[in-house]
């Protein structure tokens, strides 16, 4: 590049005279515009913030954020449903599990054997759609950690197992026809409803009506709809809803034996049912019409619970069998419900006509005519706390174990409780009883029973450790002294205490 | 009431223009062919309470308290009269239960003749010169709240030409 200074005679160039230079202020244009308007010609561009912006008469002053903008995950939402049947799902099987060789079956036999106390029994495979069917599993027991389900035999298993043998008549026969009435109790974890399932499970075994009531709860949330029914004193309510899911479940578990038995009494309100029909015919009756199924329902109990045909209907009579009734959540039937009455007035558990049949089964003398197992269990976790419950349950207690009423030591409801009345009266025991309410208490498992269910989850290859007696002792006494619950915890947390135990 | 200004097809209820313009914008009355919104699919079954199409799956509770003059109590009480469960879905009423439910609210007062009656009284406070007849036309909080901040629905709300 040539340097502005002459080497020669090393003076400066003049300057390029000023003229000669386009004018600074206007750009130089090389190309075609595209603009056929001269840039100055614009409008000035606007000033950007809010200086010009008038601020209107007493507008707030404070600081205005613009809202976010929530993010479009993508995708639809999930369908109507969808998220409650992925929350209700049961998983009965667990392939990757190992499989136990050599592993019982629940059996009449095996169900009574004091020998097999401690081992896990598998529920037998035709059977677990009739479970299925009455809602004995619930979704967070962990059954999908396991190859098949299975229950453990433990002693109150058995005594349970010994019962269906007695009320339904092998070997003492002065038992038969026995109607056996519990409130089932124990603490969190304490296995309440297991108890229930095995109790399903042995009554399924051994041809019983099965009919149960998954969560009591259900019925005095107020999600189903319910109906005054007229005439009565004091106002029952009726739930249609829930009688025809009863029916459905109660059909769909005892299908074989309500379709062998016929209908045998009378019953002018349902004028479809024809004499010949079966048990099963009748159920049906109230599935897909809710308005009919209390009464429905109501017939199909008295079918259950006769003991001789009506006239004119001898030809098919066959004896009823025994009846299972599960109840679980017992607790909340103990409280006023969700529900209203007309009046705005808040309607007692008591008084819904479902709830009632129920809880009137405990208080009558021979409620099931045919012998029968009632087993109405509590729930710990899920427990609205009724007032009053608990006392009248420790009264239970306190008169099984030989106190009576007029002792000091019989508990009473402290001063100025409100224990609920109708609580109190109903767990009342009636004098000289024909069958008393029994109260039974589940504690944890023994040791050795212990033992049984943690090598269980060895041999399904979940517990990576050497079961000894050092090591069950110990596990034993960290779940409080054998609730299973707590053993179950134990057994599948394979990482930490493999590596603590070492 | 988003939805409802949307769907709404009912009757208005004799509403002169320059008392409530606004209401009457929304809620022209159209003739009874044009009640069905085509925007809809088909398959969405509507219920028809008090004049206003509620879709089937829609809760009753939430779907009574669209209605300006029904909140959660009145709601609840409503549905107890008629022995309708807390979380019973429009579509789960009988046919009887819809009847009822749309008689009892046709006597309530509630939507315009609710509004027309708090903007009258407010109207007369204004008129006979109380200090909540001028809290409200200044656009100050009515009942003794401060005023040196927090008065954003004052300022939105209390207008001379109230509107509600």
């Amino acid at each position: 590049m040539a340097s502005s200074w002459c080497w020669n005679c090393l003076s400066r160039l003049r300057p390029t005279p000023r003229a000669l230079l386009p004018p600074s202020a206007t750009p130089r244009i090389s190309s075609a515009p595209f603009h056929s308007t001269a840039v100055h010609y614009a409008q000035p561009a606007k000033k950007k913030g809010n200086s010009l912006t008038v601020v209107k008469h007493r507008q707030s002053t404070s600081l205005r954020r613009k809202k976010k903008k929530v993010a479009d995950r993508g995708g639809r939402p999930p369908a109507v449903g969808e998220r409650k049947a992925l929350r209700k799902r049961i998983v009965l099987s667990n392939p990757n599990a190992l499989e136990i060789e050599g592993m019982l079956e629940l059996s009449p036999a095996t169900m009574v054997d004091s020998r097999l106390r401690g081992t896990v029994l598998g529920l037998p495979v035709p059977m677990i759609d009739q479970l299925r069917a009455v809602q004995a599993f619930k979704p967070k027991q962990g059954w999908s950690i396991f190859r098949r389900p299975g229950t453990v035999l433990r002693r109150d298993t058995i005594e349970m197992g010994r019962l269906f043998e007695q009320i339904s008549g092998e070997g003492d026969d002065a038992q038969k026809g026995k109607v056996v009435k519990k409130i089932i109790t124990g603490m969190k974890g304490s296995g309440k409803t297991v108890h229930l399932l095995q109790a399903m499970a042995m009554g399924f075994l051994k041809k019983w009506a099965v009919i149960t009531v998954p969560d009591a709860r259900e019925l005095v949330s107020g999600d189903t709809a319910y109906a005054a029914i007229e005439g009565s004193n004091p106002l029952q309510y009726v739930q249609p809803s829930a009688t025809s899911a009863l029916l459905t479940r109660t059909v769909d578990a005892n299908r074989e034996l309500l379709a062998s038995l016929k209908v045998s009494q009378k019953h002018p309100t349902l004028k479809m049912l024809k004499p010949s029909s079966t048990l099963e015919d009748l159920a049906k009756l109230g599935f897909n019409d809710p308005a009919v199924s209390w009464p429905v329902f109501q017939a199909l109990w008295t079918e259950l619970t006769a003991t001789a045909p009506a006239a004119g209907l001898e030809k098919d009579f066959k004896p009823r069998p025994p009846v299972l009734v599960a109840v679980d959540g017992l607790a909340h039937w103990m409280t006023e419900s969700a529900y209203r009455s007309a009046e705005f007035k808040p309607i007692h558990a008591h008084d819904l006509a479902f709830v009632h049949h129920f809880l009137s089964l405990l208080k009558e003398g021979d409620s099931l005519k045919n012998g029968g197992l009632l087993l109405y269990a509590t729930s710990a976790s899920n427990n609205p706390n009724p007032k009053g419950l608990s006392i009248a349950l420790d009264r239970l207690a306190a008169r099984q174990a030989g106190i009576s009423a007029s002792s000091p030591e019989y508990p009473q409801p402290p001063a100025y409780s409100d224990a609920d009345p109708r609580v109190l009266d109903l767990l009342q025991p009636a004098e000289k009883a024909v069958s008393p309410l029994e109260l039974q208490t589940l504690g944890g498992l023994t040791r050795d029973e212990a033992r049984g269910f943690m090598e269980y989850f060895a041999r399904s290859g979940l517990l990576r450790e050497i079961i000894n007696e050092q090591w069950v002792s110990e596990k034993w006494s960290l779940s409080g002294g054998g609730i299973i619950g707590e053993l179950e915890k134990l057994g599948r947390r394979v990482g930490p205490t493999a590596s603590l135990s070492k | 009431m988003k939805f409802r200004h949307q769907t709404t097809c009912g009757k208005t209820f004799g509403l002169t223009e320059d008392f409530l313009p606004e209401f009457n914008e929304k809620q022209q009355v159209t003739a009874p062919n044009d009640c069905q919104d085509t925007s809809q699919p088909t398959h969405f079954k509507m219920v028809f309470i008090l004049g206003v199409n509620f879709p089937e799956r829609n809760l009753l509770k939430k779907s009574l308290q669209t209605f300006f003059g029904i909140g959660g109590n009145s709601s609840a009480r409503l549905m107890s009269r008629f022995n309708i469960h807390p979380t019973c879905r429009v579509g789960e009423l009988a046919n009887k239960q819809v009847l009822d439910l749309t008689a009892v609210l046709s006597e309530m007062k509630i939507e315009n003749d609710l509004r027309r009656e708090v903007l009258n009284d407010i109207k007369r406070m204004k008129e006979t010169g109380t200090y909540r007849g001028r809290r409200h036309a200044l656009g100050l909080p009515v009942r003794g709240q401060r005023t040196r901040t927090q008065i954003k629905t004052p300022v939105k709300l209390n207008r001379m030409e109230r509107r509600l």
